[in-house]
């Protein structure tokens, strides 16, 4: 009996039942029909310690970072770093677009966040300068994904949390894999030049011109260099890496660049913690339906269909691939990973790839779900900021996609592109 | 059908207010746990003195926090949810559909705040935190340990909003079934410190 309560999460999560509820109810309902009353009791406990968490608490922080680094007027710095390095290729601005992204993945780790900020500067900026505004939404969609991919990431937190591995070898795990992305899309933007009509705008900047720019990007570029800096270092632990990355925020927006006013940081606090109460809800849930899991051999149960698939693990890797591509359609990455770590985890560690290379798998797929329709919310916030409609959005960014599949395959068969950095510095074995 | 709106803008009203109160609360728990934080890390590299309460007291800060915040973004529509094949239905199909998942989230709250009352009542919640003191006695003045219950209650807390909004949104929901939920103040989006909805 207890073993229908994944598909019965399934239904009520298709019919709109919003997850957290979705994660409590469907166990909670089989124990009670099962009798098992009093297990309800700790199916509740399950939830509240699932929450009260130290590492859990790098989530709010980074978030904050983010919302500080933004607010802080942080992201015209970078684009124009970006700029004075590419703005003189032929579609300079959609280089600098996926440099930007790159760069605002190092401080942010959202997408959201990268569409928000760099969309709403760059994508008038690309339509003045003679790109569509399709492309330039499209170009801003497809790159955003690289936010949650490159160090630091909230879903990276999240599945080390949850399936209790290290949050420093995933963030390290992620470095190749966000860069392969960037690199993709710009040189698909240079292979396609042609094809999209792009312009060749800006002259080529002086070294002096770079040297300045450089220096005013300074402090934000150094933000990514302390979080990773001192967690390596053994200085700090990722959550106090975090709070360090808040603090490091304050004092750049508010006496470096003097672009964050004081009277900002509430309604900055407000948002960061509206969001991180939803993620840190959702993962105590995620930790309640972990435990039920196990209690009814869900992951033996799924391990032994897809085995009966097939027993060959890059057969296997292909068909989730897939799978997790099409949740990514209908999910959140977030929410995604909260439900699938657990179930898919423990069947592809008994095959034998290496959970931190199933990680990335699972994160950098989940991830480009952001970007997929019809569920995509980049594509979402993409369509707000450009103000065309989402179907626009999705025609543009289709193209792109290309790149976002071949880098998860490349990472799925590759596992070296994923395993190579965290491996140099000890974490994998 | 006029006291049923009636006691719907009295629950919006009341909802609107906690929640505020709630944000409030709540954004400044997050920045006295980020104060924590970078005090254990200060202490212990430039003092070379190592505190033991910032890392329980974060987790407290957090807890409440969450239990302060999510509620405005279950009212908001915040909370993680697939409506595509809601947005597939017929309307009023869909309204009938999103009474009922209302009501099983009503269920599981409901069923949360019972247990959450029993937990706060029994031994665990006795139990007292490893670094966290307050003062029991003023003059002279005394020194206790912070009960677990303490931490629990923002659970309970959290919960007891979250059944609030529900019962509000459910409300929302039947007066949406008859067509009456023009009659009712709009749920603002906006994350502000400002206590009108």
């Amino acid at each position: 009996m207890l073993s229908l309560f994944l598909p019965v999460f399934l239904v009520l999560l298709l019919l709109g039942f919003p997850v957290f509820f979705g994660l409590v109810f469907a166990p909670g309902i089989l124990l009670w029909l099962n009798g098992q009353e009093r297990d309800i009791v700790l199916l509740y406990r399950n939830v509240y310690n699932g929450m009260d968490s130290f590492p859990l608490m790098a989530i709010p922080f980074f978030m904050l970072a983010g919302e500080l680094m933004n607010r802080g007027g942080i992201t015209l710095r970078l684009v124009e770093f970006s700029q004075a390095l590419m703005g003189h290729l032929r579609g300079g601005l959609a280089h600098v677009n996926v440099m930007s992204s790159m760069l605002f993945a190092g401080l942010s780790g959202s997408a959201v966040a990268d569409v928000s900020a760099l969309g709403s500067m760059l994508i008038p900026a690309m339509e003045k300068q003679g790109y569509s505004r399709r492309f330039a939404a499209a170009v801003t969609a497809a790159s955003s994904v690289i936010g949650p991919i490159i160090p630091p990431s909230g879903i990276m937190i999240i599945y080390a949390y949850v399936m209790g591995e290290s949050v420093a070898a995933l963030f390290l795990a992620g470095i190749v894999p966000g860069i392969l992305v960037g690199v993709g899309l710009m040189v698909m933007i240079a292979l396609r030049a042609d094809h999209w009509h792009l312009p060749q705008i800006g002259a080529r900047a002086s070294w002096g011109e770079r040297g300045r720019a450089s220096l005013k990007a300074f402090f934000p570029l150094m933000t990514p260099v302390i979080i990773l800096g001192g967690i390596l270092g053994g200085v700090f632990t990722p959550t106090e890496a975090a709070a360090i990355a808040v603090a490091y925020a304050i004092l750049i927006g508010l006496f470096v660049m003097g672009s964050l006013k004081l009277s900002d940081l509430p309604d900055v606090l407000i948002r960061s913690g509206i969001t991180s109460a939803v993620v840190l809800l959702l993962v105590g849930a995620a930790m309640a339906f972990k435990t039920v899991a196990s209690l009814a051999h869900t992951p033996e149960m799924l391990a032994a269909f897809i085995l009966s698939l097939s027993d060959n693990p890059l057969i296997l890797l292909f068909l989730i691939n897939v799978l997790l591509f099409i949740v990514g359609m209908f999910l959140d990455a977030g929410p995604a990973i909260i439900i699938l770590g657990p179930i898919l985890g423990p069947i592809f560690l008994e095959l034998g790839v290496d959970p931190v290379h199933f990680a990335i798998i699972m994160a950098v797929n989940l991830t480009v779900g952001l970007a997929t329709p019809p569920m995509g919310l980049v594509l979402f916030v993409t369509a707000a900021v450009s103000g065309l409609k989402v179907e626009e959005v999705v025609r543009g960014i289709a193209p792109m996609l290309v790149v976002h599949v071949a880098v998860i395959f490349l990472i799925t068969y590759f596992p070296a592109l994923c395993l190579t950095v965290p491996r140099l510095f000890g974490f994998v074995n | 059908m006029g006291a049923l709106i009636g006691a719907t803008k009295g629950l919006a009203k009341l909802n609107g207010a906690l929640l505020a109160l709630g944000r409030w609360l709540g954004a400044f728990l997050l920045a006295l746990m980020v104060a924590a934080i970078l005090a254990q890390v200060w202490y212990r590299y430039v003092i070379g003195n190592a505190l033991a309460w910032p890392d329980e007291a974060a987790r407290f800060l957090m807890l409440w926090m969450t239990g302060l915040m999510a509620p405005t973004a279950f009212r908001r529509g915040g909370f993680v949810a697939i409506d595509m094949i809601q947005l597939l239905m017929p309307r009023a199909l869909a309204a009938a559909l999103q009474l009922l998942l209302l009501a099983l989230s009503l269920l599981v709250l409901a069923m949360a705040f019972r247990i959450g009352l029993s937990e706060l009542s029994g031994l665990g919640a006795r139990f007292a935190t490893s670094s966290l003191w307050y003062p029991s006695g003023l003059m002279p003045l005394e020194w206790a340990k912070v009960p677990r219950g303490w931490m629990m209650a923002s659970f309970h807390v959290g919960v007891t909003l979250l059944l609030l909004v529900n019962v509000e949104l459910l409300l929302r929901a039947v007066l949406g079934l008859v067509g009456r939920d023009g009659e009712l103040p709009a749920i603002a989006q906006d994350a502000t410190l400002a206590g009108a909805e």
